[in-house]
């Protein structure tokens, strides 16, 4: 029963949910405009995604003058087999330089160009990009936690919650608009309910569905895409998941996290089967879904590594008489946390690419999520109208948000989203509490407020935790990097007993740091993202994007575009709609291809050179990519040094 | 022979008390050498499915798995397991449940300290002693040995206030700010305020014995300590650490 004692009331003009990019981007832009803000974040303050990342980021221009918005914008759109909406790429690509300014004013340092004036970009383009447009950024992606804890903490209309479990938005039952949202806030143990005219979800994605064959934080529980879909909104691409090709598969405190991407292969890396069988060469010109279809490929048939995998094999890169040297400076320095994490899981001689690495794709991020227009303002969509609706004060943005990226995201582009959409979020959320004087009833909350406490049962017989596990497991075998119609029907069916059984489940009535009500909360959320999911999956019947289907035909590139949307219908029942999307040009993609299969040929022509002429070619690369010596740091994040605990036991 | 299993103590906070349980942690192979969290996430599949405490990246990089093991402060995810270990929370913080502290005090002393820049040149680098300072990612090991933290009264832990002394972290910050070549000259003065006001005249009366231990291995004392007093009283430190 509702227990009044427990309830914090609040109230402000706009609730943002998360710390990470996009939620410190959002609530400066609504500071800014002088409204008050409330930041509720289940990390503590900053620590998100945003901040264990690889710190590279997509700025237009940063290294090639004729980088055009259109370039730009073209480049994802193609990438993402035409899925993307064209209206938020186009605004991705014309608010990417000024974003990363704001993020300089806020404290981020990077190298720069002294030539041009512009920051330093890396070495080689980032998989899949058509121009050298990636900024590397010291201690990686600590840097912008920095700056985003910074930004969080300067404006005193900004007030924080840590450790706060956002439940749902809270809207006004005759119009749908918003008008505040829940929380469980599990230190000071009280339920939160917060009156806000807007509520922007910054929370993240779902990648711990597949834990731990992941290298994201443990907060990823679907939370933005659940939340979202219960608010109304329309979920899209969600079957477009994320597997980074390059992960480690042991040992265990290590499997699932970051050792390199197609770019860290470099001019000489290929992939290998068990047989030693080369299954993709040229690797630092592939994208992370052509590498980790050939490595789900060579699974499925039985070609795989011990720990289902395959074989990342740099030592051609190594062995090379003049060059060699200068790989290992550049396998070093280009992703250093990746190399770390290599380094100490799968020891020294592995460290100098004397043996090839054992690899396995991990889920890195989700590119579907809640379905918003180029200000972030969620959309939900009527079937019988055939009408998509915008939800009035409802924003998503970052990893939560869909329709950017379609089928497949470009390295480094993700925190240009989240500076991008949070801060274009922000403000059009502050317009929309501008315009509204309207008084919130309380009469809303109080279904809310009932559902929270029958959270709780003390009879319950299923562990959350436990279900949990098993749920991670079932995802990575149905819904994982390689899937097929029998399995998701198999998965269906598998949710639907979960379900069930979640009626069932033990949380003692507690409100200080319950763990057993956090681990229910985040397994519903995970159960319904994992229903959009496989769903979605059902209706892709053939490959595209960052999983393969196995049963299905790959994707012909003159075939009519189209995305899915899942929406709800009734509480915790799903439906599919399919929405047409608008074809590139044949002159725009035959451009495309062709550059692409020109950089194929030339590093194919390469390595068919005598050893000694591809070795001096080679060096003369580096020399190039590598430049002055740029002053090293002393302690890198992740690395060794940065672990006195580790090397003092 | 290599054991199979490792047994480790896990302090637990319940109703107002504390005690401790045993874990007898299965390897998952023979020379498994298991990190603490491995444990922990063993432990709440197996025995205690309400076992609270705090990770995220599980790679040294977030800076919330913090606890102290065999009494100090330790990151879980990357301190391998010995027969025995004690693991316990934070003694430096006030304790939630089990292996959780409440953290935001820490945080929250600094709101508003920085001001919003001004839009200058943004074309310029910053030092290797700034990026230095960036490795930091927020573990809160530095807290441990911090005669200035010491004053702050840990009971009060019902409500979101900060805490008036000062910590390792918390001039970190105020440092980082001060060397960013894009800080103006006026702000600077307010920063070295703010840094008197957490209590900074504290780490100069007991610099000589100071103890503090970075969890990433930043050098605190002479990156971070040495260079506010200097500039805050004018002090002339010789660097002694390496
Ligand atoms: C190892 C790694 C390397 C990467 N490298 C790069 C890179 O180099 N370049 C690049 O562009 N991208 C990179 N990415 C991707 C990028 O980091 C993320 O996609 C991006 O940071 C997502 O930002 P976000 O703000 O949307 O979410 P996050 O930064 O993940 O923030 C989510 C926030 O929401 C909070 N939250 C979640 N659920 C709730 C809830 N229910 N209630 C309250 N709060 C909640 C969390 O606590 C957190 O504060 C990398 C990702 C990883 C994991
Ligand atoms: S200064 Fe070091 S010990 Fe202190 S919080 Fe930062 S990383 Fe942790
Ligand atoms: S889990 Fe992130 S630092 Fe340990």
């Amino acid at each position: 029963m509702i227990n009044k004692e427990k309830i914090k009331k609040l109230e402000c003009d706009v609730i943002v949910v998360g710390s990470g990019g996009s939620g410190s981007s959002a609530a400066q832009a609504v500071a800014e405009s002088g409204l008050n803000v409330i930041v509720i974040s289940k990390d503590p303050l900053a620590s998100s995604d945003t901040k264990i990342c690889e710190g590279v980021m997509t700025v237009r221009e940063a290294g090639d003058e004729n980088d055009s918005e259109e370039e730009l914008a073209n480049n994802i759109k193609l990438a993402g087999g035409d899925l993307p909406d064209k209206k938020i790429t186009e605004a991705f690509a014309k608010d990417s330089k000024i974003a990363y300014d704001r993020l300089r004013e806020n404290g981020l340092r990077p190298s720069i160009n002294k030539i041009r004036s512009t920051p330093k970009t890396l070495a080689i383009a980032m998989g899949g990009h058509n121009r050298s447009r990636s900024v590397g950024h010291k201690n990686s992606g600590l840097s912008f936690g920095h700056v985003n804890w910074d930004t969080i903490i300067k404006f005193k209309n900004i007030e924080y919650y840590e450790d706060c479990w956002f439940l749902d938005i809270v809207k006004n039952t005759s119009d749908e608009s918003v008008v505040g949202g829940v929380a469980y806030d599990a230190c000071n143990g009280k339920l939160l309910s917060i009156k806000a005219k807007a509520v922007i979800i910054a929370a993240g994605g779902l990648s711990t569905l597949f834990f731990p064959k992941t290298d994201t934080m443990r907060g990823n529980t679907g939370d933005s895409y659940a939340i979202g879909i219960r608010a109304g909104a329309a979920l899209v691409d969600m079957e477009q998941i994320q597997f980074l090709p390059f992960c480690l598969a042991s040992p265990p405190s290590y499997e699932g996290l970051l050792a390199g991407e197609p770019a860290t292969g470099s001019f000489l890396g290929v992939i290998r089967d068990k047989y030693n069988k080369v299954i993709l060469d040229s690797v630092y010109l592939r994208t992370r879904a052509e590498c980790s279809e050939a490595i789900m490929r060579a699974v499925a048939d039985g070609r795989g590594s011990p720990n289902g995998g395959a074989f990342l094999d740099m030592t051609a890169n190594k062995k090379a008489k003049r060059s060699g040297k200068f790989f290992m400076e550049y396998l070093k320095s280009a992703l250093p946390t990746a190399y770390n994490n290599a380094r100490q899981a799968l020891g020294k001689e592995a460290g100098k690419a004397e043996v090839p690495w054992e690899v396995r794709p991990s889920a890195h991020y989700m590119m579907g999520g809640i379905k918003v227009d180029e200000y972030g303002k969620a959309l939900s969509f009527s079937t019988k109208l055939n009408k998509i609706k915008n939800i009035k004060g409802f924003y998503a943005a970052g990893q939560a948000m869909g329709g950017l990226f379609g089928s497949n995201r470009l390295g480094s582009t993700s925190l240009t989203e989240v500076a991008v959409f949070g801060y274009r979020a922000g403000n059009d959320a502050a317009k929309h509490v501008k315009k509204n004087k309207s008084k919130i009833d309380d009469s809303y909350f109080e279904s809310h407020h009932r559902n929270f406490f029958k959270l709780f049962n003390d009879d319950g017989k299923f562990k959350a935790y436990n279900l949990k596990l098993d749920l991670q497991r079932k995802s990575w075998k149905y819904i994982g990097a390689a899937r097929n119609k029998k399995d998701l029907l198999a998965m269906q069916n598998y949710l639907n007993e979960l379900d069930e059984k979640v009626k069932n489940i033990l949380v003692k009535e507690d409100m200080s740091w319950n763990q057993q009500l956090i681990e229910k909360i985040e397994l519903q959320n995970m159960i319904l993202s994992a229903k959009a999911v496989t769903l979605a999956s059902i209706n892709r019947d053939f490959s595209l994007g960052g999983h393969v289907r196995l049963d299905g035909k790959r994707k012909k590139i003159f075939s009519k575009p189209f995305s899915t949307l899942i929406l709800m219908e009734a509480y915790n029942k799903l439906k599919i709609e399919k929405i047409e999307r608008e074809r590139t040009n044949f002159k725009t993609v035959l451009k495309y291809k062709i550059n692409e299969l020109y950089r194929l040929y030339i590093a194919k022509f390469i390595r068919i050179l005598p050893d000694f002429l591809k070795d001096r070619i080679i060096e003369g690369k580096y020399k190039k990519i590598l430049g002055s010596k740029a002053k090293l740091i002393e302690i890198q994040a992740g690395s060794l040094e940065a672990a006195p605990a580790e090397i003092n036991r | 022979m290599e054991a199979e299993t490792l047994k480790v103590r896990i302090k637990l906070f319940r109703d107002k008390k504390s005690y401790e349980v045993e874990y007898i942690y299965k390897k998952k192979f023979l020379d498994e050498r298991p990190m603490i969290l491995d444990v922990l996430l063993q432990a709440q599949e197996e025995k205690i499915d309400d076992l609270s405490f705090r990770y995220g990246c599980r790679a040294r990089n977030c800076g919330i798995c913090t606890v102290d093991i065999n009494g100090k402060p330790r990151l879980a995810c990357r301190a391998r397991v010995k027969a025995d270990d004690l693991i316990s929370p934070l003694s430096t913080l006030p304790v939630i449940k089990d292996l959780i502290v409440k953290r935001d005090g820490i945080p929250r002393q600094m709101i508003g300290y920085n001001k919003i820049p001004s839009k200058n040149n943004l074309n310029v680098e910053a030092d290797v002693p700034y990026h230095n300072l960036t490795a930091c990612i927020e573990c809160y090991a530095c807290l441990d040995g911090c005669p200035l933290h010491k004053k702050n009264n840990l009971d009060i832990k019902d409500n979101n206030n900060a805490y008036p002394f000062g910590n390792p972290f918390s001039f970190l910050k105020l440092q980082r700010l001060y060397i960013d070549p894009l800080t103006p000259e006026e702000e600077k003065r307010g920063i070295i305020q703010k840094a008197k006001s957490l209590g900074l005249e504290t780490y100069r009366r007991e610099y000589k014995d100071l103890k503090i231990k970075c969890g990433v291995g930043i050098n605190l004392k002479d990156e971070v300590i040495k260079p506010l007093l200097e500039v805050a009283f004018g002090d002339q430190i010789e660097k002694k650490n390496k």
